[in-house]
């Protein structure tokens, strides 16, 4: 065991005083771990937290060995990406939505990847190569989905946080992405996912996944 | 060319009643319950015009810096006041940082404008250094109000974009940059669409008094157009310092975007 990423009893509470989560888990490279639970349990809420978008009411994280808090916020994030359960995409054409991280001084020591490459890589998502000069706000929601995961790709982070990436998605092109992820979960040293996901096809899909349930619970007084 | 002032005396004075009058006849006829704020206003701006001519036909007498400078700083408060109130954000009270802002703007331009420009003698002349600040504040007012207005309705409408560019690893400058560029324009708008119309659909107010007060329209116009640019350069300056100083207030220490600014505001 590694330890290439864990949480420990990450503590959230929904409402001051009122329902609460507490979830610990690891993860090792090249590996999957899945966290499961009803609506509302409190999944993105974990991702979330994992991304330091929110903060813990208690718990740590450790990431190749070393504490959160000793990471600066923004070399955590650009570490530890969030992939949010509704995509996201800016103003532009698909091409935009997917330079537009390089543009960013985080990712200065990044080249920003050329139009082949792209095309590429949306293929692999099954997209068209027309799709990169298409306006992104016209987009339907699962290729809205399949550009936000590509650009999540590009900019190459340890740890992905996926919130539902299939939840658009019809089976062909659901298990495409599946394969699109494993291929990047092998492709380097050092890369793990963590998961949210209804489908259990999607647990399938990967070789070695472990689950966490999380159960919130509900405190009186 | 110098007509002399038309003045208007006493008894001229009380004349202006009967608009007053008719104000409050209006109100009455169409029942508006506007008439107890009608009496009431216009007592009020009886008084404080009265009193503000008293104080400053003695502050121009007296004609020093230390009277002046207090002076213009109580009117920056009093505008940064205005101006946050008029922030309809209820997370945040924006008093100091529309103070900083406004003085800071108002020092910088208003200086350039008397000092360098209009050149009195002594350059804090009271009776040029008051009523150039005053207008720039009541301006800058406006335009910082709007901008930092903006920037949060901005942000507020955009919490999604803002967080997807965090996860990249954006600094909060870089997350909202732009939805803060379209809100120093907002501030700015209003002063540079003035510049456009002015003298073809109304003569500003400034130029009005000049003009009545027996100046030449054609020196008046000057006064006129170093006070537009004053403006604009004011406004500027003012609403650069506003979302420079505020936006920060957006994310906590871990460089997210505060819960208060993802949730709603009822
Ligand atoms: N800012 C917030 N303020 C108060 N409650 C919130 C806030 N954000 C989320 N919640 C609540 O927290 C709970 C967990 O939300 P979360 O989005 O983590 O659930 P989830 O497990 O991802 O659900 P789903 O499977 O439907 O996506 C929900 O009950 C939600 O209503
Ligand atoms: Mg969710």
């Amino acid at each position: 065991m590694t330890n290439f990423f864990s949480f420990d009893n990450l503590t959230y509470y929904f409402e001051p005083g009122g329902r609460s989560i507490q979830v610990s888990g690891a993860v090792e490279p090249g590996n999957v771990l899945a966290l499961q639970g009803p609506s509302g349990s409190g999944k993105s809420t974990i991702l979330r937290i994992l991304a330091r978008l929110l903060e813990p009411a208690g718990g740590e994280v450790v990431f190749r060995g070393q504490g959160w808090l000793s990471f600066p916020p923004l070399t955590w994030r650009r570490r530890i990406h969030y992939l949010p359960q509704k995509p996201v995409m800016f103003a532009g054409t698909v091409l935009d939505n997917l330079w537009l991280p390089f543009g960013l001084a985080a990712l200065s020591d990044m080249p920003k990847p050329g139009r082949d490459y792209l095309e590429g890589l949306v293929a692999a998502a099954g997209l068209p190569p027309s799709i990169l000069t298409q306006d992104a706000l016209t987009l339907s929601g699962g290729e809205m989905a399949r550009v936000a995961l590509v650009r999540a790709l590009l900019v190459e982070p340890d740890v992905l946080l996926l919130d539902e990436p299939t939840a658009f998605l019809d089976e062909g092109t659901e298990r495409l992405v599946q394969t699109l992820l494993c291929n990047w979960l092998q492709e380097k040293k050092e890369r793990a996912a963590i998961l949210v996901s209804h489908k259990d096809e999607d647990l399938q899909a990967f070789p070695g996944l472990r689950v966490v349930n999380i159960t919130p619970s509900e405190r009186e007084g | 060319m110098n007509h002399g002032i038309v003045s208007i005396s006493n008894g001229q004075l009380a004349l202006s009643l009967v608009l007053v009058l008719i104000t409050g006849l209006v109100s009455a006829f169409l029942r508006l319950g506007l008439l107890k704020s009608l009496v009431w206003g216009t007592v009020r701006a009886f008084v404080q015009l009265t009193l503000i001519g008293y104080v400053l036909a003695y502050i121009f007498q007296l004609n020093s810096l230390p009277v002046i400078i207090p002076i213009i700083l109580l009117m920056s408060f009093i505008a940064a006041r205005e101006a946050s109130r008029r922030v309809n954000e209820p997370t945040q009270k924006p008093l100091l940082v529309s103070f900083i802002a406004l003085t800071a703007s108002t020092f910088l331009v208003g200086l350039i404008v008397v000092g360098l420009i209009i050149g009195p003698e002594p350059w804090y002349s009271a009776r040029v250094m008051i009523p150039i600040f005053g207008m720039i504040l009541g301006n800058s007012m406006n335009g910082i109000s709007l901008a930092l207005d903006r920037m949060y309705g901005e942000v507020r409408a955009h919490v999604a974009e803002v967080e997807e560019l965090l996860c990249f690893g954006a600094s909060p400058w870089e997350a909202v940059r732009g939805l803060v560029r379209k809100a120093v324009s907002s501030g700015m708008t209003p002063t540079i669409n003035s510049l456009m119309v002015v003298g073809l659909v109304s003569l500003p107010g400034m130029m009005t008094g000049q003009i009545l007060a027996g100046a030449d329209p054609r020196e008046a116009v000057r006064y006129q157009i170093v006070v537009m640019v004053m403006v604009a350069a004011a406004v500027a300056v003012g609403c650069l310092l506003i979302v420079g100083l505020s936006y920060r207030k957006m994310f906590t220490k871990d460089l997210a975007l505060t819960g208060d600014m993802r949730r709603s505001i009822g």
